[in-house]
């Protein structure tokens, strides 16, 4: 499929490509210099594929253009957003033509008495979310990157985040989308009103499809009311498990907190080598919530919350009022990711997703995988939702990378024995498509190809992704 | 250095965190012209997967060495140390420009050769016309067309402070490191400097002697030139018995500061140690010294890239101008104003750009005064201010501080 070939035709295939596309977008469109595809050849996994060509295009119809020419050539099309998925979603493995979406980056329109807002698939995540909070509304999806993601990767990738227990997920706010198909058709799914249920659910088939089915040019999003103040909490506990029991008990409570964080012993541990916080070496677990609202739905919740840590053995807890206090108890979560890499070089971040009333369960199996082995495992995550983040680090040493993988494929079957999901929030891509068949039976994947299929009969969509074959 | 480099370009993760500070990339949003991009590059000439070409020269100018992104980087990856490489990368590969390698080689060296070269230039300027508030088109020497710089003093600063005014019993003793701006075009900066310290009974000497910091080479990759300067300003500073040396400009801090540790080695480490910018100097050793009596006008506060990012320094220069003018802060006080060098001849749409949402910032603070803490900003913002006619004034905190004690702090011409 690799368009810089040695033979003659191959060779003359890429120049008639690349004449083609300069004529139909604009040579200053087309990127194919060397430098350029080098740097289109990755994302946040450190995978690399050389793509032949990048294509920036200005709306709609550049891409349409494109894509209809890479159908006529079947040469393989990948949407780069910013480049920053876990699971490999934008690197092209097979070669081709990288959209560089990050140069359609308008915010359209913003109807606040309608509570939508319509932008282009390359605008940052927060740029929308800073935009919007100007008329007092809010997009809450919030994944950890949204400060450099794009909410085109976010919908393709159906991004989850912090804020997902009270608020839900990318999918929850996306309303309508604009879609380019690869023959270069464009399509509408979805309405610009707060429900419509008129013919099958289109919109949600392509969010989180990883751009294995179309490419979004306009996406309709769903605002809500700004929540008019946060306060954060933190919660140190000497026992997992004691962690785990209040987290339950805040929700039992009826409170739905706009943040559940959990951090386990290990990755306290690196955080506080790391930044030299004073969180004591008898914590052994914490719990960071954020809870939103009105100053009196918080004065209501915040005991209650505190109470339920107190109840189930947290040995301290720390309200933070101000956004100065926020930030300080913040800084901690903030800091895991570069925190872990002091453990060990390489890491395998894992995003898990089990029913609330295993959460115990899974994490003794986690332990129990890794009770004699030399590797380290750092838990954290959105425990609210489930939602844990199984960071397995390994250094260089021989065979410590294939048994970080033994250990990752142990821990995906536990996951999906005890009723959970082998990607909470992260998407599938090239480095989770073998776990695929463990969770998914072979007649829903048959339904799922079929689909794949129906929209890429030429197979020319982010080839590689998603499935194994 | 050149192992270092290869292993620090492994260190990336490519989680593209860089993007949000990268004020190149927030123009651009290439790539090419972002941290992680040119990591990648970086790796790519490890790998010899490709060579140096023009369009390379021009990614790695791309970047303003301003290193955001080495303080927000999950990773710990010193991006600086792979910039400098491929610096010198193009240099050794593409060579250095005729023109600025004649003088880095042969003129920054060499003080009156330098000062010649640009008496010459001064004598000339005078019979260009188009004068503009202390600006003008086009300065012979320094390459940058189109743009509003301003004259080139009479008097070197180094000349006019020649003689160390001598204290009775000074508090302490320092060194100033002018820098060639300062030197050569803010010289009234200088003087500020010395006046504000000798008013705080410090001791003020300007060593004679010293030269260019080596920014202006280093940042197109050439370190020899560079390395040469360092050592001899090292000899002229350490000749001088001084408990500090300030700067007032934020570059040749980070420079002499930072960037000679790893030119001349550890052994600079104790004269880095007494190296100051003048607000951090103040802020420290005469906080409680002064009572300055506020100027009326309103003044903002910009900061410059290499006092923010690399010396996480915004505090002190603020502290002393709430206590010696009507402060306001302005939004975005942290943005490039997207002068310095090389970047702003290879890219000069980019830095206008970012000069313009500077000089809108500062609009928007409603101050009629903005102060910085570096004459390569002075320059910038100055530029675009007189481009438009505007009424708002650019300074050196520090010259704000001087008016705060001169005349009990009443500046006569401000009151109308």
């Amino acid at each position: 499929m690799k368009l810089f070939g040695k033979t003659k035709t191959e060779d003359s295939k890429h120049q008639r490509v690349l004449r083609e596309l300069i004529k139909a977008v604009g040579r200053e469109k087309v990127l194919s210099a060397i430098e350029d595809r080098i740097c289109y050849s990755y994302d946040g996994t450190k995978q690399k594929a050389l793509p032949d060509i990048v294509v920036r295009p200005g709306g709609t119809s550049d891409v349409s253009n494109t894509l209809k020419i890479a159908n006529k050539y079947e040469i393989p099309i990948y949407a780069r957003g910013a480049g920053t998925g876990l699971t490999g979603g934008a690197v092209p493995l097979m070669g081709g033509i990288v959209f560089d979406l990050k140069s359609m980056n308008r915010i359209i329109e913003i109807c606040p008495e309608d509570f939508v807002a319509t932008v282009e698939p390359g605008v940052v995540t927060k740029d929308l979310q800073d935009e919007i909070a100007k008329f007092d509304l809010f997009y809450p999806p919030d994944p950890s990157s949204a400060a450099f993601s794009t909410i085109g990767g976010n919908v393709a990738e159906c991004a989850g985040g912090i804020t997902g227990l009270k608020y839900g997920v990318t999918r929850d706010y996306i309303l309508a989308l604009e879609i380019v198909l690869p023959d270069g058709s464009v399509i509408n799914t979805g309405r610009k009103t707060l429900r419509s249920v008129t013919g099958y659910d289109l919109t949600r088939l392509f969010i989180g499809s990883e751009g294995t089915l179309g490419v979004f040019t306009k996406i309709t999003v769903k605002l809500i009311p700004k929540p008019k103040k946060i306060e954060t909490l933190a919660a140190y506990f000497s026992d997992r498990d004691d962690a785990i029991d209040a987290a339950d008990l805040i929700i039992d409570n009826n409170i739905l907190p706009r943040t559940l964080e959990f951090m386990d012993k290990m990755t306290i541990n690196a955080v506080r080598s790391y930044t030299g916080t004073d969180i004591g070496e008898d914590v052994k677990a914490l719990l960071l919530i954020d809870i939103d609202g009105t100053e009196e739905s918080i004065s209501h919740e915040m005991p209650v919350v505190e109470n339920a840590c107190k109840e189930n053995k947290a040995f301290s807890t720390k309200v933070a009022e101000t956004a100065k206090e926020r930030e300080a108890i913040w800084a901690a979560r903030r800091s895991i990711s570069p925190a872990l890499y002091n453990i060990a070089p390489h890491k395998i971040n894992e995003d898990i997703c089990v029913p609330r009333s295993k959460i115990k369960e899974i994490l003794q199996k986690v332990d129990q995988i890794n009770e004699h082995q030399t590797i380290y495992i750092a838990n954290f995550g959105h425990i609210g939702d489930g939602n844990i983040h199984v960071n397995i680090m390994y250094n260089d040493d021989p065979g410590q990378a294939e048994l970080a993988e033994s250990i990752v494929n142990k821990v995906m079957r536990e996951v999906v024995a005890v009723e959970g999901t082998i990607s909470g929030e992260h998407g599938i891509g090239n480095k989770k498509s073998q776990f695929m068949e463990l969770e998914i039976s072979p007649k829903e994947l048959a339904i799922m190809k079929r689909f794949k299929s129906f929209f890429d009969p030429k197979g020319i969509m982010n080839p590689g992704k998603m499935f194994l074959s | 250095m050149s192992t270092d480099w290869k292993e620090e370009v492994s260190k990336c993760s490519k989680c593209g965190k860089c993007h949000t500070v990268c004020p190149v990339f927030l123009e651009t949003g290439d790539e090419s012209m972002v941290s992680r991009g040119r990591i990648s590059l970086a790796e790519a000439l490890r790998d010899k997967q490709i060579v140096y070409t023009d369009k390379l020269r021009d990614y790695v100018y791309s970047c303003k060495k301003c290193m955001r992104c080495r303080t927000v980087c999950p990773s710990g990856v010193d991006y600086e140390v792979i910039i400098s490489a491929m610096l010198r990368g193009v240099a050794e590969n593409m060579g250095v420009p005729l023109l600025p390698r004649i003088i880095f080689r042969y003129i920054l060296p060499r003080r009156i050769l330098f000062d010649t070269m640009l008496k010459i230039s001064s004598k000339i300027q005078r019979f260009i016309p188009m004068k503009k508030r202390g600006q003008m088109r086009h300065l012979p020497l320094l390459f940058m067309g189109k743009r509003w710089i301003p004259t080139l003093a009479k008097k070197s600063a180094l000349k006019k402070l020649r003689e160390t005014k001598k204290l009775k019993n000074p508090r302490m003793r320092v060194g100033l490191f002018t820098g060639c701006l300062i030197n050569y075009i803010y010289v009234d900066i200088a003087e500020a400097v010395v006046d504000v310290l000798n008013r705080m009974n410090i001791e003020v000497v300007v060593p004679q002697g010293q030269l260019c910091c080596g920014t202006p080479s280093s940042s197109m990759g050439d370190y020899k030139s560079s390395k040469k300067l360092a050592d001899l300003n090292r000899e002229v500073f350490e000749s001088h018995k001084l408990d500090a040396i300030v700067t007032a400009c934020a570059t040749c801090t980070k420079t002499i500061k930072m960037d000679y540790l790893r030119t001349l080695g550890p052994s600079w480490q104790p004269m880095s140690d007494k190296i100051y910018d003048i607000s951090e100097f103040i802020e420290k050793y005469c906080g409680d010294e002064y009572e300055a009596n506020p100027v009326k006008e309103k003044v903002t506060y910009h900061d410059p890239c290499h006092l923010l990012w690399v010396r996480g320094i915004s505090d002190e220069p603020r502290n002393v101008l709430k206590k010696s003018s009507n402060y306001v802060e302005m939004d975005q006080a942290g943005a490039c104003c997207g002068g310095g060098g090389i970047f702003t001849i290879i890219h000069y749409d980019l830095t206008l750009k970012m000069l313009e949402r500077k000089v809108a910032s500062i609009e928007r603070s409603g101050a009629n005064t903005v102060a910085t803490n570096c004459p390569g900003c002075v320059m910038q913002i100055a530029d675009g201010f007189a481009g438009k006619n505007s009424k708002v004034k650019t300074t050196h905190s520090i010259q704000i501080l001087q008016k705060a004690l001169v005349n009990g702090g009443i500046d006569k011409g401000d009151e109308k």
